[in-house]
C-alpha cells in the first residue's frame, strides 16, 4: 500500500492511514524525498494520526524520513501522534529528538507558517 | 474464546495481526487504553525480530490470573539462529541489522515481565506478560 | 483480625485526642461533678474490689449471650485480657483522682473499643448494663441505707457519663481521621489538569509519585493535551513530596511524551537543592525547561504562546493580556 502525498501550496502532506510495511515506509521516504525537490516544498509534515501503534522501526523510517527531507531542504513536521503512542514510545526510549512534533494537521502547518515568518 | 491464539509469523502482515490479535484479547480483559498499546507495541517489537532474524516463528497470545487480576502473557517464539549473548543483545542500542536497538529491552519496559530464552542454532523464545493494574 | 488487634492491646494504646486540664475542669463542672462526689467515690473503693469480679463477669456473660458483642471475646486468652482491663477500668472509678491522668486512660480505653470496630452502640449499651449491675451491687452492700447507695450511685453516674463523652468523641476523631486519609487518597489520585488559557495547560503535582501515579498523571496530561488542543503546559512539582532520581525519570518522561504531542512542557518548583542532586545522579536535566516558580513558569508560558503582559498605565485599566497576534 503506498502513500499519496498531498501538495498545498509549498507544503507536502503525507497521511499514513494504516500500519506500512518497511517496504511502504521506503517507498514513502523516497517519494518525499523526490517530491521536495520537484516542487521545491519547503515544508513536509508527516501525519501518523492513524497509527494506534509504532514500534521501533517504524520510529526508525519516520525519524529517517524527517532527516531525509529536511536534509532535501524542507522543515518537517511529525503530526498526529496519539497519547497511547506517545506514552509507549517513551517507554520504548525513542521520543524523535530532533524531529519537529506538532498535533494534529493544523497545529503542524501553523509551525511552518510561524517558521516561515 | 480460545484459551490461546496462536500467530503464524512469516512477513510484516503477520506482525500487524499478531499486534491487533493482543490488542483485542487486551480490550477485552479490562486493560486500559494504553496498557492495550503498550502490549501491541510489545509484541510489534518480538514478532518483527523473528521477521527480521529467524524468518519465520509464532506468537501465542494467552490469559491467565495472577491475584484476582486478568494477565495476558505473549510467547514469541522460533527456530532461527539464536542469540550467541543474551545480555548484550539486551541492551539498549544493540543492533547486529543496523536497527535502534531497542526492541528488546523497550518490549521489557513496556510490560510487567518479561524472560529471553536463546540458543544458538536452535532458536529463540520470548516470553512477556502484563497483568491489569 | 479484631481479636488479634485486642489480644496485642496489652496497654490501651495512646489516644489521639488531646484534653487539657481547663478543659476537664470544664465537662465536670457540666456535670456538677464535684469534690464531694469524688470523695463519695474514692470510699466505694473497698466496695468495688470487692464486687469487681462478679460485676464483670456478669457483663461478659452478657457480651457473650449477643452474637455482636460475643465475636470478640470467642477466643478464651483474649477474653481473659479484656477482663483484667476492664477490672482495671471498674477499680479506676474508685480511685478518686480524676485529672488529666483519668481522662487520658478513658480515652485510651475508648480508642482501643474502636480499633476492634465494636459499634458505639454496643459501647454505648454495655455502660447501660454496667451502671445497672453496679448500682444492684451499692443496694446490696449498703443494706439499711439505701439512701447512701442511692447518692454513691449518683456520683458515680456523673463519672460514667464523662467516660461516655470521652469515648465518643474518640469514636468521632477516628472516623475524621478515616475521612482524612481517603481525602489524601483521592486528592493523590486524581491529579486535575487545569486549562488557564487558551492552549495552555497547568499541571499542579502534590504528594508521593510512584511508578502507578506517574502512570496516571501522565496518561491524563497527555489526553488533557489533546482535548484542550495545549501546546504549553506548566507543570508544578512543588508539591511533590520528594523528587528523587526515579521521581526526576517520570517526569522527563511526561515531558518527552508531551512533546511528542507538539506540547513544551516547563517545569515549575524544582529547587536548586534537588536540581543539584539530580544532576550529581546523573540525571540529565538539560532538555528540560525549567522556572523558578509557578508565577515565572506561567509568564514563560504565555511568551511562547505570544501573549504579553500590558501594564496598566499603557491601557488606563488593570493589568491584562493582549494577544500580539
Ligand atoms: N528472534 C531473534 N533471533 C535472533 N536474534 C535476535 C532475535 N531477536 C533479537 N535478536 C538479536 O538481538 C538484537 C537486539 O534486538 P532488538 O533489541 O529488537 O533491536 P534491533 O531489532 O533493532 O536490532 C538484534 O539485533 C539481534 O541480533
Ligand atoms: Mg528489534
Amino acid at each position: 500500500m503506498s502513500v499519496p502525498v498531498l501538495r498545498l501550496g509549498d507544503v507536502l502532506i503525507a497521511s499514513i492511514q494504516a500500519a506500512l510495511t518497511d517496504r511502504d515506509l521506503l517507498q514513502l521516504r523516497d517519494d518525499l524525498s523526490d517530491q521536495v525537490g520537484r516542487f521545491r516544498a519547503r515544508g513536509v509534515i508527516v501525519d501518523v494520526t492513524a497509527l494506534d501503534v509504532l514500534d521501533s522501526s517504524a520510529i526508525r523510517t519516520v525519524r529517517d524520513l524527517a532527516h531525509t527531507t529536511r536534509l532535501r531542504g524542507a522543515r518537517t513536521v511529525v503530526v498526529g501522534i496519539q497519547p497511547e503512542v506517545a506514552f509507549a514510545m517513551v517507554q520504548l526510549g525513542l521520543t524523535l529528538e530532533g524531529v519537529a512534533t506538532a498535533l494534529d494537521l493544523d497545529e503542524g502547518l501553523a509551525l511552518l507558517r510561524q517558521e516561515d515568518a | 474464546m480460545p484459551a490461546e491464539v496462536h500467530v503464524t509469523i512469516r512477513d510484516e502482515t503477520d506482525i500487524v495481526t499478531a499486534r491487533q490479535r493482543g490488542r483485542e484479547l487486551a480490550a477485552i480483559h479490562g486493560f486500559s487504553k494504553t496498557e492495550q498499546t503498550f502490549i501491541a507495541t510489545a509484541i510489534s517489537e518480538v514478532a518483527r525480530n523473528i521477521v527480521a532474524y529467524a524468518r519465520r516463528g509464532e506468537i501465542v497470545l494467552a490469559t491467565s490470573q495472577d491475584q484476582g487480576r486478568p494477565c495476558i502473557v505473549v510467547v514469541a517464539r522460533d527456530e532461527g539462529p539464536g542469540i550467541q549473548d543474551v545480555e548484550v543483545a539486551m541492551r539498549d542500542g544493540y543492533s547486529t541489522s543496523k536497527g535502534l536497538g531497542m526492541g528488546l529491552g523497550g518490549a521489557k519496559r513496556l510490560m510487567d515481565a518479561f524472560d529471553l530464552i536463546s540458543a544458538v542454532g536452535k532458536g529463540t523464545t520470548v516470553t512477556m506478560k502484563k497483568c491489569v493494574r | 483480625m479484631a481479636d488479634t488487634t485486642f489480644a496485642g492491646t496489652d496497654l490501651p494504646r495512646r489516644a489521639e485526642i488531646e484534653i487539657d486540664e481547663q478543659e476537664v475542669n470544664r465537662r465536670k463542672q457540666f456535670l456538677e461533678f464535684r469534690a464531694d462526689d469524688a470523695e463519695a467515690l474514692k470510699s466505694l473503693e473497698p466496695i468495688a474490689e470487692q464486687y469487681a469480679d462478679p460485676v464483670i463477669e456478669d457483663l461478659y456473660r452478657h457480651f457473650l449471650s449477643f452474637d455482636e458483642t460475643g465475636g470478640f471475646f470467642r477466643d478464651p486468652k483474649v477474653l481473659e485480657r479484656v477482663k483484667r482491663l476492664q477490672r482495671e477500668y471498674f477499680v479506676r472509678l474508685t480511685e478518686g483522682d480524676y485529672g488529666a491522668d483519668y481522662v487520658r486512660n478513658r480515652l485510651g480505653i475508648g480508642t482501643v473499643h474502636e480499633r476492634i470496630d465494636l459499634a458505639p452502640k454496643w459501647y454505648l449499651g454495655a455502660y447501660s448494663f454496667y451502671l445497672r449491675a453496679v448500682a444492684t451491687r451499692l443496694l446490696e452492700a449498703f443494706g439499711k441505707e439505701p439512701q447512701k447507695a442511692f447518692s454513691a450511685f449518683l456520683s458515680l453516674m456523673k463519672l460514667v457519663f464523662l467516660d461516655i463523652g470521652l469515648a465518643v468523641e474518640t469514636y468521632i476523631a477516628a472516623r475524621d481521621r478515616t475521612m482524612r486519609k481517603q481525602q489524601e487518597a483521592i486528592r493523590e489520585l486524581s491529579t486535575p489538569v487545569l486549562q488557564i488559557r487558551d492552549r495552555l495547560l497547568l499541571l499542579p503535582i502534590i504528594g508521593v509519585i510512584d511508578t502507578h501515579r506517574a502512570r496516571l498523571i501522565t496518561e491524563s496530561l497527555l489526553r488533557s493535551i489533546r482535548a484542550n488542543r495545549a501546546r504549553v503546559v506548566v507543570m508544578d512539582v512543588t508539591g511533590v513530596a520528594t523528587v528523587d532520581s526515579k521521581v526526576a525519570q517520570h517526569i522527563l518522561q511526561a515531558v518527552a511524551a508531551a512533546r511528542l504531542m507538539g506540547a513544551s512542557v516547563i517545569v515549575t518548583g524544582l529547587s536548586s537543592n534537588v536540581a543539584q542532586s539530580l544532576v550529581a545522579l546523573g540525571i540529565d536535566l538539560g532538555t528540560l525547561n525549567t522556572a523558578g516558580d509557578l508565577q515565572g513558569g506561567i509568564e514563560d508560558a504565555e511568551r511562547i504562546l505570544g501573549y504579553r503582559v500590558v501594564r496598566a498605565a499603557e491601557t488606563g485599566r488593570g493589568p491584562q493580556l493582549a494577544e500580539r497576534r
